[in-house]
């Protein structure tokens, strides 16, 4: 196949046979209890120098508390997917826990550029959809996929895409190399103590990301009954056997919202993206991450179940997300 | 319909890519801000049955505003009663299908082939510039769609020769570069809408043109805030100010806050005559 012309970022390289061997050794067949803390799924499955996904974000249904939870054991050298994410991509690297940044769209301001020039960050550049059908390869064991999107952008130059002529039709198209991350992090509505889970409403690529991941960690709302899956098995949006630990984590987004459960902490949400704007996240994190030993910790302490009872009945739009 | 005898500027490039918007096309428009303010207007007033995906998949919502700060997807009231919820790649399908027709987005800076810049102002290289978010789905919309209209204030450092940066593709290098880099035939910019004038593209060239300016602004006004000189239509339309009916829309439903729309400047008719309020002393 004729390469019309290459990016030059570095991307973590596609290996389908040795993610199938990975499958092959490491995921169980049957059904086996996952269930464990998050301290426990975060020590055991997040390894310094990981690629490391997560699916939406800090505001809105993404596994917020686990990535506080990344921060507080000081993981080191993640490779993060920075698809359709706010502040987490920044909170990740203000706390020492990324060096390396796929960008699709990642909140901006100053930390961004300070962490680059300071040479403790790397990025290379896509867009989100570039990121979510990479993920969509990896998810379906292939090497590369096209896109007829991408080429042309000063972006391009600085990822690890190619343009090719096609040699179906001799047209030029770009590919994108699969992408398997090490490690993701979902959070979900529902599940059960095996993995099975339930995400309702839009998301952005958690069935990709889940199935694309050699090593998945969700966390979940609810804790329900594996009978529930068998009463209703087209709402299952993840299999058990993707998945490697299950955290239950009640307001597991929070300061973000889970449609139909219960909304963003406006407040929070301020003063965490104020934070980010004005380049100090580090008052932030002291107040929400170091200082609390736990999620449950942070709630209690810091949140208090009158304010998350308030953001329960703020949410009052239940309407497609249960079954 | 009552013209508006005082409204703010970006009150005015919402109503007039609201009234560019059709029945019978299907859009792609950024999760918020005025891109998403434009459809809604269009939706209340204009044209109901006006079908729209967001980049989380959200199919034709019906949404609920007012919403918290941030939540602009993946949010309950924004997919309220959609006809369909998937994910950013169903999305992504459906514009690579060809099934989305017009994009709307905002940009932080154009180029006269109407490239966009959402990454970085300056050198990208080595942190040195001034740093932005990325594409995020606008890369997508640009290549994909068959026509954009990109929304974005009329300054000088957001109207360049050439962009610091191709985010999302407009022509690129100009004819036929699109199809060289991989997009699909037949896609690229249409419209690029500002708070004082609406530009197009020129067939041959691919370049960008203005086609129209804003009733409060002078054409020399606006050429004055770009950085290179445009070719130039034969004729320049001036645009309808917004209606009184429009106003009371954005005002009571949509940016009730001012959140977009309070910045920038405020206009108002004076002794028949449409003007900047912060030009009035001057003249």
């Amino acid at each position: 196949m004729e390469i019309l012309a290459e990016g030059k970022g570095d991307y973590l390289r596609p290996d389908p046979d040795g993610f199938r061997a990975w499958v092959r050794d490491h995921k169980p067949r049957t059904l086996v209890n996952k269930l464990m803390g998050e301290q426990e799924a975060i020590t055991r499955l997040v390894s310094d120098g990981d690629y490391f996904a997560y699916d939406c974000n800090y505001f809105a249904r993404g596994p917020s508390s686990l990535i506080r939870e990344v921060i507080r054991q000081g993981k080191k050298d993640l490779w993060v997917c920075g698809k359709f994410t706010y502040v987490a991509a920044a909170l990740l690297v203000e706390g020492g826990c990324a060096s390396k940044l796929d960008i699709g769209f990642v909140g901006f301001g100053p930390w961004l550029s300070k962490a680059v020039a300071e040479g403790r960050l790397q990025t290379y550049e896509y867009s989100n959809v570039v990121l979510t059908y990479r993920l969509q390869a990896g998810a379906q064991g292939l090497p590369f996929i096209g896109v007829r999107s991408f080429g042309g952008t000063d972006g391009f130059p600085n990822s690890g895409a190619k343009l090719v002529k096609d040699p179906f039709s001799g047209k030029p198209v770009v590919l994108l190399p699969a992408l398997n991350p090490d490690v993701s992090i979902i959070h979900v509505h529902q599940a059960d103590i095996y993995g099975n889970a339930r995400v309702f409403g839009t998301g952005i690529a958690h069935v990709e990301c889940a199935l694309a991941s050699k090593k998945v960690i969700l966390s979940t709302e609810e804790i329900i009954e594996t009978d529930e899956f068998r009463r209703d098995p087209a709402r299952t949006s993840i299999p058990h056997f993707v998945v490697d630990a299950v955290v239950h984590a009640p307001f597991g987004a929070y300061p973000g919202t889970v449609q139909g459960r219960y909304a963003s902490d406006p407040a929070h949400v301020v003063e965490c993206f104020g934070g980010m704007m004005q380049g100090n996240l580090k008052a932030y994190l002291e107040k929400w991450v170091y200082s609390v030993s736990s999620h449950e910790e942070m709630l209690e302490k810091r949140v208090g179940w009158k304010k998350l009872q308030e953001l329960q009945r703020r949410e009052t739009i239940r309407e497609g997300y249960s079954v | 319909m009552t013209p508006a005898t005082h409204f703010a500027e970006r009150e005015h490039l919402i109503c007039t890519t609201a009234r560019m918007i059709e029945e019978n096309k299907s859009y792609w428009v950024g999760g918020g801000g005025e891109p998403l303010y434009t459809i809604l207007l269009a939706q209340r007033l204009y044209t109901p049955g006006v079908q729209y995906l967001t980049e989380d998949g959200v199919v034709s919502p019906k949404a609920l505003l007012p919403w918290d700060p941030l939540m602009t997807m993946v949010a309950s009231r924004a997919g309220y009663r959609a006809l369909q919820w998937g994910t950013m790649n169903t999305a992504g399908n459906f514009a690579q299908l060809g099934y989305v027709d017009i994009g709307i987005l905002n940009t932080l800076q154009v180029d006269k082939f109407g490239n966009v810049n959402s990454t970085v102002l300056g050198p990208y290289a080595g942190g040195r510039g001034r740093r932005f978010g990325g594409p995020g789905g606008a890369d997508t919309i640009a290549a994909q769609c068959w026509r954009t209209i990109l929304l974005t204030d009329q300054q000088k450092r957001k109207f360049v020769e050439r962009v610091d940066f191709i985010s999302s593709p407009g022509f690129l290098e100009g004819p036929g570069a699109r199809e060289a880099a991989g997009l699909p035939a037949g896609t690229g910019p249409w419209r690029v809408v500002t708070p004082w004038a609406m530009f197009g593209y020129e067939e041959k060239s691919c370049e960008l043109m203005p086609m129209a300016v804003s009733p409060f602004v002078t054409v020399d006004m606006v050429l004055a805030e770009m950085s290179f000189t445009p070719k130039m239509a034969p004729q320049l339309k001036t645009l309808d100010p917004p209606t009184e009916e429009e106003l009371t829309v954005i005002r009571s439903s949509l940016d009730v806050e001012g959140q977009t729309t309070g910045r920038g400047q405020w206009v108002e008719l004076r002794d028949g005559k449409y003007m900047l309020a912060e030009t009035q002393g001057r003249e």
